[in-house]
């Protein structure tokens, strides 16, 4: 199984539809679709903080057309929160939402894992020593 | 009930945590029945049918959700479709193949595999691709 992750400009990406990076992203979740068609799960993750630092409010009627992509929620809950200030302590980045992409990866039963992010540095740093394939957008 | 509807209930219906149970009077062929059942006992397949079953299920019906929510959101903004190519493209950065960055490859690829199989998909656009290099390296 291969597990997604979103960072902060992945998620704004795919919430504006005007947005420059909206296709490149969209097509990384049709690619998840056609592979799923052939029989190979892939889920797609966000983790909350960067819902948060994105804006992307699932309660709003705005966010009905994005909340239908079945991106599932990765909760930044106590455990996590340990898991994430262990990644701030150690210098990887001072970013919550940055630190809890971090956290997912590590929580993530996937041995497949990819992050899209337009910070692919910050991103192999929160992720080390995880491995991870980043794909800029 | 309209399509956005109808994915919007079965979004929620799939997010539902509720562990209760039915009996269902889903008609099932014995063979198949059978098959599953010597999957499960003889060869570990699953924790039970009953497991194997809801899970195929909810694997079919969030592919089906997926599928269907991009096609409503291409439907609502058709620019937002990416091409075939570019589905073929974040796949292969997805998978960390030295095809992403061959974008003409790819989308020659596209267009070859396009024009004797209007049905192909992302996969078989790499395939193709991973091919013509192949014969030409």
């Amino acid at each position: 199984m291969r597990t997604v992750v979103l960072d902060n400009e992945a998620v704004q990406a795919l919430t504006r539809v005007a947005h420059p990076k909206h296709r490149v992203v969209v097509a990384h979740l049709a690619g998840a679709a056609s592979r799923r068609r052939r029989g190979r799960i892939t889920e797609t993750v966000v983790p909350t903080s960067v819902r948060v630092e994105a804006g992307w409010d699932r309660s709003q009627p705005g966010a009905a057309a994005l909340n239908r992509f079945r991106v599932r929620d990765h909760v930044l809950d106590g455990p996590t929160a340990d898991v994430a200030a262990s990644v701030v302590a150690v210098g990887a980045v001072t970013s919550v939402a940055d630190a809890h992409v971090g956290a997912t990866v590590r929580a993530v039963a996937s041995g497949d894992i990819v992050v899209l992010s337009s910070d692919p540095r910050d991103m192999a740093a929160v992720c080390s020593p995880t491995p991870v394939t980043i794909v800029a957008i | 009930m309209d399509d956005l509807s109808v994915l919007d209930e079965i979004n929620r219906l799939l997010d539902d945590r509720d562990d209760a149970t039915v009996n269902t009077s889903m008609r099932l062929p014995v063979a198949l029945r059978d098959a599953a059942a010597l999957a499960v006992e003889r060869l570990g397949a699953a924790s039970s049918t009953t497991t194997m079953a809801a899970a195929a299920l909810r694997d079919a019906l969030e592919t089906i959700v997926m599928e269907t929510a991009l096609r409503l959101h291409y439907e609502a903004h058709p620019d937002a479709e990416p091409s075939l190519a570019e589905v073929a493209l974040a796949l292969a950065a997805q998978d960390g193949s030295p095809l992403a960055e061959q974008p003409d490859a790819i989308r020659a690829a596209a267009e070859a595999v396009l024009a004797r199989h209007p049905d192909a998909d992302a996969d078989d656009v790499l395939l193709w691709a991973e091919a013509q290099l192949a014969v030409t390296t």
